[in-house]
């Protein structure tokens, strides 16, 4: 018999974890059972709008998310959201709804339904490490990642702007640090943990990905770290994904592995490689978890 | 543009357009004192002919045709780094929204196609499935853009990796997903929505 979860949410994979980030879902799902951590899909969920949505109509993407709050709202526990970018879009609605009388009408009338604001919105780091805390977490750690060294990369969205997210601090956040070290890695300060890697840009101007994601590689390399770790499909598609296609732009050589936080956490709980969905990477990280004793 | 002379008179700044973008973005455009905080912070300003600061400098001068004419608009990437950091609250990345939202409605008033090409197939590809279809978005795109090669070499590594969906279904609610879509269109004709 199994023991009861210590904790329930609601959650709200996106749509890449359904395609294109298989091994997030898969590694999330897994690492939050040894947690004790419940998680139920919201039925129904469609896509946030992403980027694209706010771009260029601000009313469809409020709608879209205020839609989805709605339907979070019908299920027990706070929202876990594992994708930086729906995380943002969920809460800036949250955030914008709350101080636009104007807008709150509009969608309302959009969605033809009560809005449901006040729900807590949660990143799954936040739910690592402030809902279940550091301490439980070390407790859940049996492998620790003895001397990984780990450029934990931000990105954009998860602390960005300033109010909306709260994650963390703005400019020099350490979430992710705090929530590998509890897992027994090293990591590294390094310049470009916040720097934009082009996100969308994949699609349609694949060039400036290339610019922009071979400078974090670049920096994570010279700091020392043996791979990064991200919280974000799209982060992850563009320096997984591209960074053979920005090795042979530019002429170096980086092979470094990035694993979502889950994976790298999943792994320090005893997970195999098979429920972290490692063999999905673009970049191999088997001869690096071999050489430090990881697998 | 880029080189012709610009007059600053009565005649050439549209104020109502600025009124317009402010309405949008919820943000004043007249806070800005030019510190140049956040094209510092841009990572995407070495590929804009404006710079964030100089977007809002046209367009408290009423010159928004500038804005829009070039591609600017188009390569903010929305990291957020340009409103979270300035010193005088200027959501800048909202107003970026609401430039390319009165761009988009004035169609094709840009030169840049191919994202707003990726946006309009997103958009499509949500009122259609409802998730978002992948690898449908990246080989219409192909198409649509007349670059059929692009990333080819990515497509079979995906694939064998299981990061490829080629089979994807639709939501069961795509009648309520497709009702947002008509309630804020019709909103729009009304004139009660922008």
């Amino acid at each position: 018999m199994s023991k009861p979860n210590i904790m329930e949410y609601s959650y709200y994979p996106g749509c890449s974890l359904h395609a294109s980030a298989g091994e997030y879902d898969l590694s999330t799902r897994e690492l939050f059972k040894v947690l004790g951590i419940g998680l139920t899909e919201v039925p129904d969920w469609f896509c946030c709008g992403a980027t694209p949505a706010h771009n260029v109509d601000e009313l469809l993407s409020l709608s879209l998310c205020a839609k989805n709050l709605e339907l979070a709202d019908k299920v027990e526990g706070d929202l876990a959201v594992a994708c930086a970018a729906c995380f943002s879009r969920l809460k800036t609605t949250q955030h914008v709804l709350a101080e636009s009388d104007v807008k709150r009408k509009q969608v309302e009338k959009a969605i033809d339904a009560p809005l449901k604001l006040e729900g807590k919105v949660k990143h799954l780091l936040e739910i690592l490490a402030t809902d279940l805390g550091l301490e439980r977490l070390a407790a859940a750690v049996n492998k620790p990642l003895s001397g990984l060294k780990v450029a934990c990369y931000y990105g954009c969205l998860l602390t960005r702007p300033t109010d909306v997210t709260n994650l963390d601090c703005v400019e020099a956040p350490t979430i992710m640090e705090r929530v590998i070290e509890a897992a027994g890695a090293t990591t590294v300060p390094w310049s470009h943990r916040m720097e934009c890697c082009g996100a969308n840009f994949t699609l349609s101007r694949p060039g400036v990905v290339i610019q922009l994601t071979n400078a974090i590689l670049d920096s994570a390399k010279a700091a020392g770290a043996d791979c990064i770790m991200v919280g974000c499909p799209l982060c992850h598609g563009n320096l997984d994904i591209r960074q053979k296609e920005i090795e042979g732009v530019y002429n170096v050589e980086y092979a470094l592995p990035v694993f979502y936080l889950t994976q790298l956490v999943g792994l320090a709980t005893g997970l195999g490689p098979d429920k972290l969905g490692l063999d999905a990477m673009i970049v191999n990280p088997t001869p690096l978890l071999k050489e430090k004793q990881l697998l | 543009m880029k080189k012709k002379k610009m007059i600053i008179s009565q005649e050439t700044m549209d104020v109502d357009f600025v009124r317009k973008v402010e309405a949008l973005s919820g943000t004043s455009v007249r806070r800005c004192f030019q510190c140049g905080k956040c094209s510092a912070g841009c990572p995407m300003g070495t590929f804009m002919e404006h710079p964030p600061n100089r977007v809002v400098r046209l367009l408290q001068l009423g010159q928004w045709q500038r804005v829009l004419a070039g591609r600017s608009i188009w390569y903010c990437a929305s990291c957020e780094t340009c409103s979270t950091r300035c010193p005088n609250k200027v959501h800048l990345a909202s107003i970026m929204d609401a430039l390319r939202k009165l761009s988009w409605d004035a169609e094709g008033a840009s030169k840049e196609s191919y994202v707003q090409l990726a946006n309009k197939l997103f958009l499509q590809n949500i009122r259609t499935y409802g998730r978002q279809y992948e690898m449908r978005l990246a080989a219409v795109f192909n198409v649509k853009s007349g670059q059929f090669l692009k990333d080819l070499m990515l497509g079979p590594k995906l694939f064998a990796k299981g990061k490829l969906k080629v089979f994807h279904s639709k939501n069961k609610n795509m009648s309520e997903i497709e009702k947002i879509f008509t309630r804020i269109e019709e909103m729009r004709k009304k004139g009660e929505a922008l």
